[in-house]
């Protein structure tokens, strides 16, 4: 895995609310870190994958989505596409810092230097 | 103070520190107007330009146009504060006129005046972006109070605090501006019998209260009054929140109740197509601005079968990409032990989209960004 993608992880350690996030990579791989029982790296995985495949049922909807984030009752999905392919979904909890602070970690992913 | 009418006839802007002002104690020379007539009908044409220029002590000057082919080459060459334009004229008729008025010269101050006066014909005048709608006088005292609206509109200015709101404003027009803004305001909303309260905190409905009702209720009872006033005062975190939901679906369910509440009759076959959204409000960027506008609606059952549309190029294909959502929400959800599906928002290149899935409904709305020259 990347480094900056795992300090990038780690820094979201501290941000209380965060359950999990993972990273899918251009070529289909997955790393994914957990915070949360509630949130398991398979399960992570696996939304990841589930989320990646579908997103050209948005373009065939005329849709160019630059993230996503899906709502539920007990928290939330935020689905980032940067330009060079890598996905970011992080899975946070409703009315905690991390709600707060989402589009900020967002910002974050996208300016992050992968280069390399 | 500014006050706003709402529905009725009372969706004009009234400035009580301009309706205040006697008349003929100006002891300043008049700022000269510009004002632009367009009626097919000479003989009105020559009686308003005598009267209106002896009336107002020649501080208008008055040009006219006998259709509205000849009043958009006139507003090629010169600039005007206020046009007048008659509802029934040849070829081109003034809902027309209007459209492409608001396109065009969306800073110039519009009037409607007309002798075959309904409700909606109004509506319509005034939706294509009309500050006032006039019946024609039949009388030299009605033509009075003709000069006497116009003149008042002509001169009313923008107050300090609204820069950059419409003059032509309605209550949904400015919560969309406080939203989509990311607004801090206290709206507040009143009638003959009741006064109410909606909160707008960095955007978001936060709180709505009227009497002893909160929440979405109220919030849906103050935009259901067909009249009264509304002002917008400082914000002042309330003592509770009681709204969660997305501006855009809140008002838009306001926009369905208040149409179930029409005795319309439905078209034989297709959609009900949902009355037009209101205009965004636009921001005093100078020659260019950011407009966002509400693209595209779609409200669905929950079931799938479309209640209401705005501007949805494919019905179909849009409700195919609701139940799609619905679908792989639902799978994500489980994975992550995340419980009840309740929408997807999309950031998208210049705006966003927003889909909310409940059980009895399905709501799709995107807006856009886009720059464009003012």
């Amino acid at each position: 895995m990347n480094n900056s993608i795992e300090q990038w992880f780690a820094s979201c350690a501290v941000v209380p609310g965060i359950l999990g996030c993972g990273v899918r990579q251009p070529d289909g791989t997955c790393v994914s870190q957990r915070f949360h029982d509630s949130c398991s790296r398979e399960r992570l995985d696996q939304a990841l994958q589930n989320l990646g495949d579908s997103l050209s049922s948005y373009s065939a909807h005329g849709l160019a989505p630059r993230w996503l984030t899906w709502t539920f009752e007990q928290g939330q999905l935020r689905l980032v596409l940067r330009p060079d392919g890598r996905m970011l979904a992080l899975a946070i909890q409703p009315n905690t810092p991390a709600a707060e602070n989402l589009d900020l970690l967002t910002g974050e992913f996208l300016a992050l230097n992968l280069a390399g | 103070m500014f006050s706003v009418g709402i529905g009725g006839n009372l969706r004009e802007v009234r400035c009580g520190n301009l309706a205040a002002q006697p008349k003929g104690t100006v002891t300043t020379p008049a700022k000269q107007q510009h004002i632009l007539f367009v009626d097919d009908e000479t003989n009105f044409l020559d009686t308003i330009r005598a009267l209106f220029t002896a009336w107002s002590k020649s501080s208008w000057q008055i040009e006219c146009a006998t259709s509205a082919d000849q009043a958009l080459e006139i507003l090629k060459t010169r600039s005007f504060d206020l046009i007048v334009v008659d509802v029934n004229m040849p070829v081109l008729d003034g809902e027309q006129l209007l459209r492409i008025l608001a396109r065009r010269y969306p800073d110039l101050k519009k009037a409607v005046i007309t002798g075959h006066a309904t409700e909606q014909r109004r509506s319509a005048c005034l939706a294509n972006g009309a500050e006032l709608f006039i019946e024609k006088p039949r009388s030299a005292e009605g033509l009075k109070s003709v000069f006497t609206m116009l003149d008042e509109l002509v001169t009313w200015k923008q107050q300090a605090g609204f820069q950059g709101m419409l003059r032509r404003v309605g209550l949904q027009d400015v919560i969309q501006m406080e939203c989509l803004g990311r607004n801090s305001s206290i709206l507040e909303v009143a009638d003959r019998n009741l006064t109410g309260r909606i909160y707008i905190e960095d955007g978001r409905i936060i709180h709505a209260v009227v009497g002893e009702m909160t929440g979405e209720a109220a919030f849906q009872k103050l935009l259901a009054l067909p009249g009264g006033s509304f002002e917008l005062q400082h914000f002042e975190a309330p003592n509770e929140r009681t709204i969660e939901g997305q501006w855009e679906f809140l008002l838009m369910e306001a926009a369905r109740v208040q149409d179930e509440r029409t005795p319309e009759p439905p078209p034989a076959t297709g959609p009900v197509v949902a009355p037009e959204p209101p205009p965004v409000a636009e921001t005093p960027a100078g020659p260019t601005s950011i407009s966002p506008r509400v693209a595209e609606m779609l409200i669905c059952s929950g079931q799938g079968a479309p209640l209401y549309e705005w501007q949805c190029a494919d019905v179909k294909t849009r409700v195919a990409l609701m139940v799609e959502i619905t679908q792989q929400a639902r799978r994500v959800g489980q994975l992550l032990s995340l419980g009840r599906f309740d929408r997807l928002e999309i950031q998208l290149p210049a705006g966003r989209a927003v889909a909310q899935i409940k059980p009895d409904r399905m709501v799709f709305v995107q807006v856009a960004t886009g720059t464009e020259n003012s």
